[in-house]
């Protein structure tokens, strides 16, 4: 996939709003790294009509998920000439967090956001845009795929932001013609409009592979084994679910499964609970990541005072 | 223009870039891009001369990072201008490029205006290329004449102060020259969806300077005049190509010395060349902006003249003589007289306007009368004369705007 030209860019309407929320909530400006994946469409051409497609233009770029470093310059430097190491750092372990199976999370671009600004990208834009792509094509990645997307949010120079308060633009960055390339962006949302979308959907978090399901009934034999395998699976199991026992996985299959529905939804139930302890641990963090921030920004301001004369 | 609401260090590059710009730079549209501070101003648009015309570009501060670089967007028909892009295949390369972005230091405050500098040296030889590369021959032909005279007069230059220098002259007061020289041609390439293309030049005229020719010039920057040329790009069926559009335009402050839309161009013959018109044009506005000079010291005679009838003028334009004021009594009435002076005089009659000293209007503001511009006037008179025969004339007028000052003042 070198140069091929993407037939639009679409956005989950979550990452969207997150996006915008961080955007939102930022001191100043921010921009940030971009994740997705790509797919390629089977075309339908089962019309009567003639016209040729392009048949590259089929590509559509999926942007699920996104990085954001709040800090001005933190992968790249003032030319916008971008740090390899610096990214590669932020790069695998945004990708390792999410998902070890990384088919649903390639790095696909950068975004930037600036306040009050002109709706066409900058000087710096276009550099880092142009030396990411130089980048990936001479590593020549697993994946083969240029970082290539770039998302640009402002909001306008003049007026009161009342009714009107963010513009947004997607383009692909063409390594061959060294321009950028105007998309359109799909928001993809749930609903029956959407079903289509949902055949390239893949899970962020899939729920675990969990062997002991079948050595349920085993021999009670290698014990202590089984303890330790136990004990493993039960910590696995409670990244996702909170207090939802091992031993009652079995009840969701086999002969115990006339309560089915009963334990299903209580396993549900769990997995919810375990949420609400996780947003309660981020809502506590992000506090904490506030006081560290204010304090920094003080610093900052400290640094950037004029020498007194 | 002040600089409240900037943080200092972005107040202390823009406070060096509007002094240091050999031309006048504009700022507009301060805003905010913080969250917390909306009072606080890291943005605003720069409004750059080129090529007689303005180009707006947006410098992107960040006012909650005060260390890192600014950032620039250029305007939206330049998005082809990428002034600091590597080209390819010259990675190993790019951590040695050395520009006024590289190592940036918010605590200098030249560094504004020396990116700046650089962009817009950047910007012009982009255009340079844009143009060079337009298929048209006669577009071709101009610009290797053009290019060979601009080289010549440079030459020429160096010759003279070389020889200066020789001959013992203090080169000190030559060198405000070559700024202007040096400035040369600037052109320009406009495309769009809508607009035809075109070419435009900008091309100064008349290696002389002006500012040295005016006694106690007020003016900081070289006050210069500057030849448009508009060149269509050629449709390759037409036979003949289109005279060029032709326009004369200054330096804003140069109007108070001399006037260019009273300039008549010489006409354009078919088939000419930009090399064969301008010597003709720089011959005779050179003429000109001689007279204009001279014409300083025949307005300043008469204001003198004036002296003896009126009294001493209350206020009087020393540099270019275009305004005087006498205070003038009537009897019991004084008031003061206005006396305008165009770049025209003696040929255009001055302009005299009225205004009482006793009788003040609705608003508190002192009583004036219309501008005056119809009295007996020969501009074959003596100065004295044309004294005289003003001083006849405000015996009777004066009267006049004593009853309708009278007037004006029953109405309230």
């Amino acid at each position: 996939m070198d140069d091929l030209p993407f037939q639009k860019i679409t956005i989950s309407g979550p990452t969207l709003s997150a996006l915008m929320h961080r955007i939102t909530t930022s001191l100043g400006d921010v921009d940030g790294l971009l994740f997705g994946h790509v797919t390629h469409l089977t075309p339908s051409t089962l019309t009567d009509d003639n016209t040729p497609q392009n048949p590259d233009s089929n590509l559509i770029a999926t942007i699920t998920s996104f990085f954001c470093p709040n800090i001005p310059l933190s992968f790249y430097d003032s030319l916008g000439r971008v740090d390899s190491v610096t990214l590669h750092r932020l790069v695998s372990s945004t990708t390792h967090q999410s998902n070890s199976s990384s088919s649903s999370s390639n790095f696909l671009g950068w975004f930037s956001a600036r306040r009050k600004s002109p709706i066409r990208p900058s000087m710096r834009e276009f550099c880092v845009s142009q030396s990411l792509s130089r980048l990936k094509t001479a590593a020549k990645g697993e994946k083969d795929l240029n970082p290539c997307v770039f998302l640009l949010f402002t909001t306008p120079v003049q007026g009161e932001l009342l009714y009107h308060t963010h513009e947004y633009r997607a383009y692909q960055f063409r390594v061959n013609s060294r321009c950028f390339d105007p998309k359109s962006i799909g928001i993809d949302n749930i609903g029956p409009d959407f079903r289509g979308n949902y055949g390239c959907f893949s899970p962020n978090s899939p729920f675990p592979e969990l062997k002991c399901a079948s050595a349920m009934n085993d021999e009670v034999g290698e014990g202590l084994n089984r303890m330790e395998r136990v004990l493993n699976d039960q910590k696995e199991l409670d990244m996702v679910a909170e207090g939802f026992s091992v031993k009652d996985l079995g009840k969701l299959m086999g002969s115990e499964t006339v309560n089915s529905t009963m334990s299903l939804e209580d396993l549900y139930e769990k997995m919810l609970g375990k949420l609400d302890s996780l947003a309660r641990q981020v809502e506590k963090s992000n506090a904490k990541v506030l006081d560290m921030e204010n304090h920094n920004r003080k610093l900052r301001y400290k640094i950037a005072r004029p020498v007194p004369e | 223009m002040s600089y409240d609401g900037f943080p200092p260090f972005i107040s202390a590059h823009l406070q060096y870039l509007l002094n240091h710009y050999p031309h006048t730079i504009q700022i507009e549209q301060a805003r905010s891009g913080t969250r917390y501070f909306p009072g606080s101003l890291d943005r605003f648009t720069l409004l750059i001369p080129y090529c007689l015309d303005y180009m707006k570009w947006d410098v992107i501060y960040n006012a909650e990072f005060p260390l890192a670089a600014p950032d620039v967007i250029f305007g939206a028909e330049d998005e082809d201008f990428h002034p600091f892009h590597v080209p390819c295949g010259e990675d190993g390369d790019s951590r040695l490029v050395k520009n006024s972005l590289t190592d940036w230091n918010n605590k200098d405050p030249t560094r504004l205006l020396a990116l700046v500098t650089e962009l817009r040296d950047k910007y012009r030889s982009y255009q340079e290329k844009r143009v060079g590369e337009v298929d048209d021959d006669r577009l071709k032909f101009e610009i290797s004449t053009i290019v060979s005279r601009e080289k010549r007069l440079l030459y020429r230059y160096f010759v003279v102060t070389a020889f200066l220098c020789t001959i013992g002259i203090s080169f000190l007061h030559v060198t405000e020259t070559p700024v202007i020289v040096l400035q040369g041609i600037e052109m320009h390439m406009s495309s769009g969806v809508e607009k035809p293309e075109e070419v435009k030049f900008a091309v100064p005229l008349m290696n002389m300077n002006i500012n040295k020719m005016v006694p106690a010039c007020p003016w900081i920057h070289p006050q210069k005049i500057y030849l448009q040329v508009i060149y269509p790009v050629g449709r390759k069926y037409a036979s003949v190509p289109s005279a060029p559009r032709l326009k004369l335009m200054c330096t804003p402050e140069l109007k108070a010395l001399f006037s260019i839309d009273d300039v008549k161009l010489p006409s354009w013959l078919d088939g000419m060349c930009m090399a064969e018109y301008l010597p003709h044009l720089e011959e005779l506005l050179q003429r000109q902006v001689l007279e204009a000079v001279t014409l300083i010291d025949v307005r300043r005679q008469f204001i003198e003249a004036l002296a003896p009838l009126l009294g001493r003028p209350l206020e009087a334009d020393p540099v270019f003589c275009r305004k005087a004021s006498y205070l003038v009594c009537s009897g019991p009435f004084t008031f003061m007289l206005h006396v305008f002076l165009s770049t025209n005089f003696p040929k255009q009659q001055p302009s005299l306007m009225f205004q009482s000293t006793q009788h003040f209007n609705s608003l508190g503001m002192p009583v004036k009368s219309p501008l005056i511009t119809e009295y007996p006037w020969s501009p074959r008179w003596e100065t004295s004369q044309m004294a005289d025969r003003i001083s006849d004339f405000l015996v009777d007028e004066s009267l006049n705007f004593k009853r309708h000052c009278n007037e004006s003042h029953l109405q309230h």
